[in-house]
């Protein structure tokens, strides 16, 4: 397709007629943005102060030669021209997380371009069509080019944005060190990979152990949270504070506290929230991340000053702009089914669900043990409708109509974990164990517990073969993706 | 801060203090935080007289490897018994059979999640072979057969 390119002054007149016209054929028709933001990333070698003192730097893989990468700050309807160098010893491609970009921008190593060799630079070229907070990092041997730091910021800001004190970036992410504080080598290996992936011993903000934060009493500050990790999810807990969830993967959503106050990213999710600091001046507060049961930690303390910005939290509106995304009709959309098996304990979780995995899952699903033996044969670990992936290009394990309306039910038949991401489009999420969820959010990334069931919708608008796969960078290496066809 | 800190002292304590302070019938086992069946695991242990305290790490590839088996014939979690470590979803038998015998070994192993092993569902397919992990840190012949 041919991507909106709004002059930030049409933005509210495109909302209003998105409305009543097909917002796919208004996109095609907009005039191209005038505005083009030049960047150059340089993905190498180099060194980081990851843990504190007295350990010595880490050297990792990162973008030019900081960790994370630099932040690209763009306006909304701006186009980017990012011209990506590889001073590593091996092939890379950078995949914008979460951006709407043609196809041949993706990233997506084979599929959509050829990888980018040692010493070669290419130029990735697309429109920021949505406002808000994605990432970037390479599609290609992502378990070990994500895990040693090769990653980095993407914002893109609202014409409009919601008014805060302080807008501040943390790219959340984790590293198994050694206890030199060297990254240990083991990228890729078998526990891993059946497991919950490689989930690592120190957790940074910013490629750093935080320690303190400093913040005001009365401050608002909204904080984009990112997680690049391979495998980690977070659980953050505030303490006493109350975050709003205004977005989510970048796209807005009804301002609301999360459940149970705890903000849950799987790795490559999003959350843009609100934080009023409500807590007394010189006092200080922990953030816990919490999501395993028995490993939880502080992960940094905010660290009021003395002086308070203002007595009381401001009452500024919290809602962000819609982004332009064309919303699927239910009633007349096609349906899909992606089942994922596999991973430790595999076998029996397909066992016990064999009579849910429906009748139209495709690869002979129905066959229960005999056919998940069948999988594990065939060396994979981790299958999408069956197939367990060997690399980007495969056939597709769905076509989906150009310009209609899809909603695809995707069952997580393993006892794990995964945040299934989708290239090129924002989903919404519409249910989850039958039961519709409470704020239909957009998502590009959307989490699943074991065993559960989670139906997502959107209109195909993006023409291409894209990506479906598991954001745990171990699964995916280890089978946990697929190719889905818009056409 | 206190987050790769701990990380590294949980694992210098693990190593240089756990076994030591073991008793006969005392059993650390590390696990996954998220994976159930080794709490069934564990509560086999427990069916069978033992007292067991279960650790959830995120470390237990490495764990394992620093207890001399190999990622290819690593079970899915990590006990220690009285001196010897004992790897994935052993039967109660070669348990017992291992803290009566004896041996000049590290400890034995069922690699992976065999169906019908003790803590995990489903139907025994083949008889579990339980393989030794010799002192020098290698894996030896076949310990126990059931």
């Amino acid at each position: 397709m041919s991507y909106p390119r709004l002059p930030a002054l049409t933005r509210r007149a495109f909302l209003a007629s998105a409305a009543v016209v097909s917002a796919s054929t208004i996109l095609r028709s907009q005039a191209r943005a005038t505005s083009v933001r030049a960047f150059h990333l340089r993905a190498g070698y180099g060194r980081a102060q990851i843990a504190p003192e007295p350990y010595g730097q880490t050297p990792v893989w990162c973008y030019d030669g900081s960790l994370p990468g630099p932040e690209i700050r763009v306006r909304q309807g701006e186009r980017l021209r990012i011209a990506v160098a590889n001073a590593l010893d091996e092939e890379t491609t950078v995949h914008w997380h979460g951006v709407r970009v043609p196809n041949a921008m993706d990233g997506v190593p084979h599929l959509t371009q050829a990888p980018i060799a040692p010493g070669e630079v290419f130029v990735y070229e697309f429109d920021a069509v949505d406002a808000g907070t994605f990432w970037y990092h390479p599609h290609h041997r992502s378990f070990e080019q994500v895990g040693r730091g090769l990653y980095g910021p993407m914002i893109v800001e609202e014409a409009v944005p919601v008014q805060v004190d302080r807008d501040l970036t943390w790219l959340l992410s984790d590293w198994r060190l050694t206890r030199s504080a060297e990254v240990r080598d083991d990228f890729g290996n078998r526990h891993d990979m059946m497991h919950n992936g490689r989930v690592g011993n120190t957790v940074t903000i910013n490629g750093r152990v935080p320690d303190t934060f400093p913040v005001r009493k009365g401050e608002r500050i909204r904080l984009r949270l990112i997680n690049a990790a391979n495998a980690r999810i977070f659980g953050l807990d505030f303490g006493s504070h109350e975050p709003v969830v205004i977005a989510l993967d970048g796209q807005p959503v009804e301002p609301h506290a999360p459940e149970g106050r705890l903000v849950v990213l799987g790795p490559a999710m999003r959350a843009d929230v609100i934080l009023d600091m409500t807590a007394d001046a010189g006092s200080q507060v922990s953030v816990v991340d919490r999501f395993y049961e028995g490993l939880e930690y502080r992960l940094v303390d905010l660290a009021y000053e003395k002086q308070p910005l203002r007595d009381t939290a401001p009452d500024w509106p919290l809602a962000l702009p819609p982004n332009p995304l064309p919303e699927p009709e239910l009633a007349t959309a096609a349906r899909h089914e992606v089942t994922f098996n596999g991973g430790m304990m595999g076998a029996m979780v397909m066992q016990e669900m064999g009579g849910s995995m429906g009748e139209a899952a495709p690869g002979g699903m129905m066959g229960g043990m005999g056919s998940m033996m069948n999988m594990m044969h065939s060396g994979g670990i981790w299958f999408v409708n069956g197939v367990a992936a060997e690399g980007h290009i495969m056939d597709p394990i769905l076509t989906l109509a150009r310009d209609k309306s899809h909603v695809i039910a995707m069952t997580n038949a393993t006892a794990w974990h995964h945040p299934i991401h989708l290239h090129g489009h924002s989903f919404r999420v519409i249910s989850r164990n039958g039961k519709p969820t409470r704020h239909r959010e957009w998502q590009d990334t959307v989490l699943m517990s074991p065993r559960e069931r989670v139906e997502i919708a959107f209109v195909a608008d993006n023409v291409g073969d894209w990506m479906l796969h598991c954001h745990v960078l171990e699964h995916q290496a280890a089978g946990m993706m697929g190719v889905f066809r818009v056409a | 801060m206190r987050t790769i800190l701990s990380a590294v002292a949980l694992a210098s304590f693990v190593w240089g203090t756990a076994p030591a302070l073991a008793g006969e019938k005392d059993v650390t086992l590390y696990k996954n935080p998220q994976c159930g069946c080794c709490e069934g695991y564990a509560d086999y242990l427990r069916d069978n007289g033992f007292t067991v305290t279960t650790k959830p790490t995120h470390d237990l590839a490495e764990m394992s490897r620093q207890a001399g088996i190999p990622d290819e014939f690593q079970g899915c979690h990590l006990s220690f018994i009285d001196g010897y470590v004992v790897s994935g979803h052993v039967p109660i038998d070669t348990v017992e059979k291992l803290l009566t015998e004896r041996p000049d070994i590290a400890g034995v192993t069922l690699p992976g999640m065999p169906l019908g092993s003790p803590g995990m569902s489903g139907v025994k397919e083949a008889p579990f072979e339980m393989l030794e992990i010799t002192t020098s840190g290698t894996i030896g012949g076949v310990y126990a057969r059931e």
